[in-house]
């Protein structure tokens, strides 16, 4: 990876986490540059939906630095409520995007997408609401606006997920699985407005399952594989000619013949 | 059946049918703040806070209402408690619908999917404004529902403070039967003041339900 | 403020006889209350509505009206007509309300029976009452326990109202030594501790009962 000299966007450094005796991250470094994309593939319980949630502070890590754009996330120095108002202000600059969308059923599409600038930036009822449109308008749902989630496909939640999370216009968006709960025809409508973000030059990071989606969109790729990262390459370097068997094993299983 | 009886003692069962409904209403009033508290004590950070609370709701639930009853009244003067009977009808039966009020309000904000928490903490809400936006909204009908039955059974458990001598409903149709020897009479026209003042309480649980639930119907 | 427990050390007898009383009287409502409310559940969902109109009606009205109302209406309505010594009344009383809501419990859970295990019944021969008593009530019966044993729990501390009719169970007994050793905190506390016990140790019973029949459901 050739490595820059600003600050990196995110970076980890020796993280570590344990779920009681089990060590699901052994010590990861990572360095995500601006507006690059990174996409981070491997078998269920490698630890990269871990990784990515702590980097939200979704789980508390044990070991270890994470900084976003220089700022450390975890600050084991703070305690409390200290520690709550970092965390809040941190997580402002970051956008999650959950596998199962996690809407809020009690308000409109609309309302998702500008409770946390009206609530946490005070932005105004009419600036949110011409925010939100316009946040509408680029995942393709500015007509279903006032309706509600339960009225929404998979695919259709999941674009307003992602308009919710980029209302607090985040500097890295985290993206965990988006489409491994949908319906194989509605990946696609989510695939092009991850796809139109990384376009705008924005910062992500993608935990997914969709090796051709991961290899079309990003800069760089991660493989992991019991809490440790077992290799990480360029898209097409990484799917075409894998280095380490563990690799090769995982993409034959998961690309068949196609690999 | 002496109907002219029935008319005859209506307005007194009335009058106490509006004793009992003031002293359910109260109770459930305070009830609602004192099961906030626990409820707020159970989530504490402190371990022994969080005990205590545990103990209380124990205690209360494991003991007869009618019993708490007897003990504020009658052993309350020992250590310097001196309620009236309403006053003291008002304050146990809060402290008692406190407890069981609590776990269902606990019960209801556990029951919204941890998702949400995790949704609304990642776009930088708090704790407590992700219970305010987030949880509570979203806890709020099955809330509703829980101190819906618990009101009633308060309405139910009022009857027993006729023992420590509030002219409630019960205790006026305990004197009726004495005095008029027509206990069917006395029996159906009580009961029916209870059941209208019942299906008032479902009726309004209803009504806060639908509104507290209305994104669920568009 | 000074606490004196020695009055009831020295009516401890008594009090145990009134514990004994409200065992007695729990033990005999629990039994009347889950078989009849059975019985009346079976006989509310398959008769006639002749029959069981009423019956939903006496649900119903148990279910809406408190305990000691109710209590009250028997004791003086059933005593004016018969003679009958109160314990009766009280047992009768707190059975009938609690067969209600036993009742009411039974209804739900033997109409959450599948209609597919009826049919699967009916297919190997047997007969609309044999499909009933070997397949559908035990089935309901065991969906019904966990909201039976939190009934009866409630039920055991309800024994206590049976004191305003006069049967002597710990509440009233404790009422007589407190009119001689005015002493009214120190008894009602103890019968509080008596109480709680009665309830942890029907909670753990409880839990026992419902981890054996969990795999039954």
């Amino acid at each position: 990876m050739t490595q820059s000299t600003e600050t990196p966007m995110v970076e980890l450094k020796g993280v570590k986490k344990r779920f009681g005796d089990l060590e699901v991250l052994k010590g990861i470094d990572l360095r995500v540059d601006r507006g690059q994309i990174i996409s981070i593939i491997g078998p269920s319980g490698s630890g990269k939906s871990t990784l990515l949630r702590s980097i939200n502070n979704l789980e508390a890590i044990d070991e270890g630095t994470i900084l976003l754009d220089g700022v450390q996330v975890n600050r084991p120095d703070l305690k409390g409520l200290a520690f709550e108002r970092h965390i809040n202000h941190i997580r402002q600059n970051m956008g999650m995007v959950f596998q199962h969308f996690n809407l809020f059923p009690h308000l409109s599409t609309l309302e998702n997408v500008t409770l946390a600038p009206r609530k946490l930036k005070g932005m105004s009822a009419s600036d949110a609401r011409a925010l939100g449109m316009e946040l509408l308008e680029r995942v393709g749902l500015a007509d279903k606006a006032q309706a509600y989630p339960s009225a929404l496909s998979g695919g259709q939640k999941q674009r307003v997920a992602i308009a919710r999370a980029l209302a607090m216009r985040p500097k890295v968006m985290l993206f965990d699985e988006a489409t491994s709960a949908l319906d194989p025809e509605l990946v696609d409508e989510v695939n092009r407005v991850m796809k139109g973000l990384a376009e705008e030059h924005m910062t992500m990071l993608i935990v997914t399952h969709e090796m051709a989606f991961a290899r079309d969109v990003s800069d760089w790729a991660m493989f992991m594989d019991g809490g440790v990262v077992v290799e990480a390459n360029t898209p097409d370097r990484l799917f075409s000619h894998p280095d380490q068997e563990r690799t090769q094993h995982f993409l034959r299983k998961h690309l068949g013949a196609h690999a | 059946m002496d109907i002219n009886l029935m008319i005859e003692i209506a307005p007194l069962l009335v009058k106490a049918a509006w004793v009992t409904v003031d002293i359910s209403a109260r109770a459930l009033f305070f009830g609602f703040f004192i099961a906030s508290v626990l409820v707020a004590l159970r989530t504490s950070q402190t371990p022994p806070v969080r005990w205590l609370a545990r103990a209380y709701i124990s205690v209360v639930r494991g003991t007869p209402y009618f019993v708490q009853l007897l003990l504020v009244f009658y052993g309350g003067p020992a250590i310097g408690l001196r309620l009236d009977p309403f006053t003291c009808g008002v304050v146990v039966g809060a402290f008692n619908i406190g407890a069981y009020m609590s776990e269902a309000i606990r019960g209801a904000i556990e029951s919204v999917d941890s998702g949400q928490n995790e949704a609304s903490r990642s776009l930088g809400f708090g704790r407590l404004e992700t219970l305010r936006h987030i949880i509570l909204p979203q806890a709020a009908g099955l809330m509703i529902r829980s101190v819906g039955v618990l009101a009633i059974i308060l309405v139910k458990n009022s009857s027993l403070v006729s023992i420590i001598s509030v002219v409630e409903l019960t205790y006026q149709a305990q004197r009726l039967i004495g005095s008029t020897y027509k206990p069917l009479e006395v029996f159906m026209l009580s009961a029916l003041m209870y059941i209208v003042i019942i299906y008032a309480v479902m009726g309004i649980v209803e009504f806060l339900y639908r509104r507290a639930t209305r994104y669920t119907f568009r | 403020m000074e606490f004196d427990f020695s009055p009831v050390i020295d009516y401890l007898p008594t009090l145990l006889q009134g514990v004994g009383v409200t065992l007695l009287i729990g033990l005999t409502v629990a039994v009347m209350s889950v078989i009849g409310g059975q019985i009346v559940a079976v006989i509310t969902l398959y008769t006639r509505k002749v029959v069981n109109w009423p019956l939903r009606f006496f649900i119903w009205l148990f279910m809406t009206t408190p305990l000691l109302l109710q209590l009250y209406f028997l004791y003086f309505g059933l005593g004016e007509l018969i003679l009958i010594p109160a314990i009766v009344v009280g047992i009768l009383g707190l059975g009938f309300h609690y067969m209600a809501y036993n009742a009411d419990i039974f209804i739900a859970t033997i109409r959450s029976v599948s209609s597919g295990q009826y049919e699967a019944s009916r297919s190997l021969g047997f007969g609309h009452l044999r499909t009933l008593f070997y397949v559908i009530l035990p089935q309901a019966f065991y969906r019904a326990l966990p909201q039976l044993s939190n009934n009866m729990i409630i039920m055991v501390k309800d024994i206590s109202v049976l004191s305003a009719i006069g049967i002597g169970e710990m509440v009233y007994v404790s009422q007589y030594a407190i009119s001689v050793t005015f002493r009214p905190f120190e008894f009602y506390i103890t019968i509080a501790v008596i109480y709680y016990l009665i309830n942890l140790m029907m909670e753990a019973g409880q839990t026992w009962i419902e981890r054996r029949a969990a795999y039954r459901r």
